[in-house]
This record gives structure tokens, sequence and C-alpha cells, in this order.
């Protein structure tokens, strides 16, 4: 019965009226049926049941046919009277009551939450359901819905929701009204549905994407739940209790930081899957030299933590933050306002080589930029913003590498989500060293120019037909059999297997690995050789010719012309 | 003592008695069953059902029902009777159809009864 709380909602309150209408009829309909009457010869008679109700009927809308079947007489017209009254006005408080209960606030809310909840029960596909509308998620919904992949959306702020519903990627996305901290919305949501993959929640309030955690586990434990911590505390219990997969966007950026003073080139690659740069955007090392760090909160500790890892010469400075004993030995911790011309100096601005600008508070960040390039134009800035808002300004200080906290969420979310052998091949590079990156990118750009595409092939019955049924027959198929060109086969096209996936096992850079189902291939291409592996991998004659260097025979024709 | 048990106690069994009271008799013969009966069996039968409205338990979606067939069985008593009225006379025949049709609902008022009875003794307070 709960599924239909609107319909309940309606006959509860409609109960007064009906019965109001009820009794005033009968009153109606048995005094017409007891007065006496005269018929056209003088007659008395009394009005049947039928022709009371007849009349009554059309009396009480208002309609008023006249008196039938004969006319009446005074005192017959005396209860009439009493009649028009008496029923009009129950007429009337229904009406009224009807009309009250269609512009109610709790059923609007039931007929919103009964046409989701349909929705939802109809979606036949994969699908993610995503809490809270802000930045990260906007973006995430437009990405998403991009890649044709489903998303289902709950915010508790009916006014958020509509934003988001003049947005265009709000097409067809299911949204709802609800508290995501509870089980019944998330019950609403689907989450206990086959269909639902996971979970998305990135409150700024990091206690609430624990509990989200916890609660989605316990509802249904084969949905990944994608989130963000980065207060130590929450992201160690959510890493405990292996519940969900936990982005922490400074830990990210500390990982990237450490890659920018070994490995350049491995950002490199990153950005181009991320579809930031090409590759074409020159790696450098980040300067060797003094670091000076703005800031020692979450982003100020990552840093150190990689600086100290790589010995690198540094001095912190933080308003607020206190320095361990070491750091204050050390005199690499200063206590003052870095937004001061002479704290720069004393920090030694004008030797220093790299700047990070990483305060909690975004003009801070930019003013500190700005007096920093003064005294030393050479200067490499990080900077850190905070919100999204900010971007144009940002922008137009020339800062070398800006952190944004959303941003870094918002491409690891969608990537995650929407190409996960994207994501688990950049998992995987980001532990390769220097050298990998460099022959990497420089073999990419030799054969594929400085933008190639990637391809990603699934070994199944749908994507890769004819290799599917080869490799069920029992055939031993090499994965460079995917490279040779169709043209000549003793030739290869352009594209560069990067990474192979197969039941947990992954393998970087693969070239002669014996195909099985269901392996996941992702290739970089360009636009010929991607329709070729296409052809290859879905079309038996040429797969075919690209193994034996003949045309295969067709059944029927080799009958025919077996002459030939 | 409840009010609303008190109301909707009266309405549910005098909708049984008044259909008791159209349905007993000789099944054949119209001058042994009264048209006003019947008139007030309907109105209170449709009376108790919007009483019965908005109840969302299990044993409230079954007194619902019952009382709804009683409601439909009255109904077509009433628009049997009417149509024979207007457009043919009345047989013994016609008579044994309306009686048999309160009959039925007789059965369902007895049904719905029953079910209040037993949610009351149910009832701890």
């Amino acid at each position: 019965m709960r599924d239909n709380a609107a319909f309940w909602i309606i006959l509860q309150r409609l109960r007064i009226p009906l019965i109001v209408i009820v009794v005033t009829y009968a009153i109606a309909i048995l005094g017409m049926v007891l007065i006496p009457g005269l018929d056209d010869k003088g007659n008395v008679y009394h009005l049947s049941f039928f022709d009371a109700f007849y009349f009554i009927s059309y009396t009480a809308s208002t309609i008023g046919f006249g008196e039938t079947p004969y006319d009446f007489i005074y005192p017959q017209r005396l209860w009439v009277l009493i009649c028009i009254y008496l029923t009009v006005i129950g007429w009337f408080y229904t009406i009224g009551a009807l009309v009250s209960i269609i512009s109610d606030e709790t059923l609007k809310q039931e007929l919103i939450k009964g046409r989701f909840k349909r929705q939802i029960q109809n979606l036949k596909s994969d699908f993610i359901i995503i809490l809270g509308y802000n930045y990260v998620h906007a973006e995430v919904i437009k990405r998403l819905t991009k890649a044709e992949i489903k998303v289902v959306l709950v915010d508790h702020d009916a006014d958020r929701l509509n934003l988001f519903q003049l947005d265009e990627s709000s097409m067809g996305v299911p949204v709802m009204v609800g508290n995501v901290l509870l089980t019944t919305t998330l019950e609403d949501a689907g989450v206990c549905s086959p269909y639902c993959k996971a979970v998305v929640a990135h409150f700024y309030q990091e206690d609430r994407n624990l509990r989200v955690s916890i609660l989605t586990r316990f509802l249904n434990p084969n949905v990944k739940v994608i989130t963000k911590a980065t207060v130590r505390d929450t992201m160690t219990s959510l890493l405990d209790t292996d519940i969900a997969k936990v982005e922490n966007p400074f830990d990210i950026f500390g990982k990237r930081f450490d890659i920018a003073l070994t490995a350049p080139h491995i950002l490199t690659l990153e950005n181009w899957i991320y579809k930031n740069s090409d590759l074409a955007n020159e790696a450098s090392f980040l300067p060797q030299g003094r670091y000076i760090i703005c800031g020692y909160g979450r982003l100020g500790k990552v840093i150190k933590e990689k600086l100290d890892k790589h010995g690198m010469d540094y001095v912190i400075i933080d308003e607020k933050g206190i320095g361990s004993k070491e750091m204050i030995r050390n005199e690499t911790f200063i206590r003052a306002n870095a937004d001061d011309k002479d704290v720069l100096l004393e920090a030694g601005i004008e030797s220093a080589v790299v700047l990070v600008a990483g305060t909690e508070n975004d003009i801070d960040n930019i003013s500190i930029l700005i007096t920093a390039k003064k005294l030393n134009p050479n200067l490499y800035v990080i900077a850190r913003e905070n919100t999204m808002e900010e971007v144009s300004i940002f922008e137009a200080t020339n800062a070398n590498w800006l952190f944004m906290i959303e941003r870094i969420l918002i491409n690891k979310t969608s990537l995650q989500l929407s190409q996960p052998l994207k994501h688990s091949f950049l998992k995987r590079i980001l532990y390769e060293d220097e050298a990998f990156g460099t022959s990497l990118v420089n073999l990419l750009k030799a054969q594929l120019g400085v933008n190639p595409q990637l391809l990603h092939l699934t070994i199944n019955e749908k994507r890769a037909y004819a290799l599917y049924h080869a490799i069920e027959d029992g055939e031993l198929i090499e994965l460079n059999i995917l490279l040779r060109s169709l043209e000549n086969w003793e030739n290869y096209h352009k594209a560069i297997p990067l990474f192979l996936k197969r039941n947990g096992d992954e393998i970087l850079l693969p070239s002669n690995e014996i195909l099985e189902i269901g392996d996941q291939i992702l290739f970089a291409c360009n636009s010929e050789s991607r329709e070729e592996i296409e052809i290859i991998a879905s079309n038996m004659y040429d797969l075919h010719y690209v193994r034996t260097g003949e045309e295969k025979q067709n059944w029927l024709l080799s009958k025919i012309f077996r002459t030939k | 003592m409840n009010l609303q048990k008190v109301i909707s106690g009266f309405f549910f069994i005098l909708a049984m008695t008044l259909n008791f009271g159209f349905f007993y008799g000789d099944m054949g013969n119209p001058e042994m069953h009264s048209t006003y009966e019947l008139f007030a069996a309907l109105i209170i039968s449709l009376i108790a059902t919007a009483l019965k409205i908005g109840d969302k338990t299990q044993i409230g979606s079954v007194l619902l029902a019952s009382s709804l067939v009683a409601d439909i069985q009255l109904i077509s008593a009433v628009v049997v009777w009417t149509v024979v009225e207007y457009t043919s006379t009345m047989t013994n025949s016609h008579m044994a159809t309306i009686i048999s049709l309160s009959g039925g609902a007789f059965l369902a008022n007895i049904t719905s009864v029953i079910l209040y009875i037993g949610e009351t003794l149910k009832s701890k307070r």
C-alpha cells in the first residue's frame, strides 16, 4: 500500500465530502418521494424514487431541467427550495475539498515520488545514483549522459533540483526530493535494483559520505560507492570497512606532485587520457631548488611529505598552524601571514624556484600569487583553487599549475564510471617511471600524432562477433592479429595496444597475448586503425584474411565452383 | 469509549440490519418488500463505504472491499427495480431477482460486520 500513497491521501481527504453528498441526496430524495403532488388530472400521486433521484440530480448540479413529471404544487416547491440549498452546498463543499487536495503540497510530493519510483522501476539498463546536486555532480552528470549512462539524482533541496531541470543534461534523468541520509530514500532511488551500479556522494560534510557508504553497503553490497574524504578520520574509517572507492583530492594531487618531480611524461599521458590537453604539451620536471609553501593545511602537509621524500629544500608559511619541533629546529616553518611582502622576502622568495599558494582562501591565494610574482617574476607557481566560481580570475593570474579540488573530483569520478578500463590503465601507469613515460609518449607521437584516440574493445559476442566465435571454437588468436592491415596482411596498421584486462589481471602494453573471451583491451589509434580493429574483430571473413592471408571461401560458392 | 468507533460501528451494523429488513419475506411477493427500506439500505451502505475509506491496514482493505460488494449488489437491485418499473410490469420473477441481489449484499454486509467485530475484539484498548 506504500506504493500509491497519493491515491490514499485523496481517498482519505474525500471521506467527509462523500458522506455529505450521500446524506444530502438521501434527505432530498426521501422528501421528494414522501411529499404528495397532483398530476395533470388533479389526482394525488407520489414521485417514485427514480423520479426523485432524476430531479435532484439535475437540480443539485445546478443544471435545472424544470419540474417533472408534472408541475409541482406549493408544498413540493417548498421542499425543493430546501433541497437546492442543501445539495448545492454539499457539492460546493466537495468541489472545494477536491481543489484543496489537488493543490496540497504533500499530495504533490507523493505524486512526484510515485512518478519517480515508476521511472526507476522501468529502468532496464545500468544506472548510477547521484546524491546531491552540486558543481561536481553537475559536471559528472553531463559527462555520464554524454557516455549514455543513465543517472538518477536525489537532493533534499527542491530549488536546486529545479535549477537542474533547467539544465539541458537533465533530459530523462529521474529526480527526487528526499533526505539522502535515510535508507528509505536510497531504496526509492533504486539502490536495491540489480541494474544499479554505483552510488556517488561528494558531500562537503564528510560524515555524510561515510553514512551513505555504510547504508548502501547494507542495502546492496554489489553497488560501488564513490565518495570523497579529505579528513584522515573519515578516510580511514571508509577504507577500513572496505566500503567505498574513496577519492581524496589532496592525496590525488600529492601523487601528481610526486610524479611531476620524478616522471612528468606520465602526467602528459594522464592529461591526454582526461582530454585536458594533447601529447604535444612539453613535459618538464618541476624545477629543483627552494620551495615556498603558503598554507599548512591538508594540501601543505601532502606537499611537505613529498618534498621530504625527495630531500628537497623548502619553507612553510602559515598563520594559524603550528609546526612540529623538528620543523622549527630546521627553520622550515614560519608562523606568519603569507600574504605579506616582508614575510615572503624572509622566506627567501628571491632565490626560491617554486611557490605553492595553498591556503583555504581563494582571495588570499590570488593575492599571495600576485605579490610573489612581483618579487620574483621567474617563479613557478602552483595555486590552489577551492571553488569553481573563481576559475576565470585564476586563469588570468597565469599560475603554472592550478590545483582545483572540484576539477579533480569531476575527472576522476566520471572517468571511473563511464570508462572503467581507461581508469584502470591510468591507475596502472601512475606507478611507472619516467623512462616508461617518455618512451610511450614518443611512441604515440611518432605513430599516431599528438592526439591519438582511445578505443576500448571487449571480446564478447556483441562487440567482437568474429573473434568471440573463433575463440569459442578453440582457436588460438594472438593480440597482434588485430593490428594487421586489411589491405595487406603482412603489414600492420598504426594502432598501439596499451592495456589488457582479464579477470583482475592487468597487462600493460600487451603484444603477443593469446586472447580470451571477456578480455578488455585498450588501444591508442587513429580513426583508420580504429575502423580496422573493429572490422577484424567482428567480421569473420576479414578475420580469416588477416590470420592466413587468404580469402575465406564462401561455403556455397566453393561447392558450386569446386574446380577452382 | 471511542466516539469514532461508535459512529462507524453504528453505520456498519445499520447497513446490515436494514439490508436484512428488506431481504426478509417472501421472495416473489413485491408487497413484502418496501422501496423505502431498499433506499435506506443503499444510503447507509454508501455512508458505511465512505467511512471505511482511508484505513490502510490489511483488515481495513477487506472491510472496504466487502462494503463495495454490498454497494454494487444494492445498486444493481435498484437499477433492476427501476428498469422493470418503467419498461414492463413487475412480476414475481423480477422481484425474486431484486431480492436475491439484496441477499448477496446482505452476505457481504455480514462479512464486513464479522470482520469489524473481530478487529474490535483483537484491539487491546
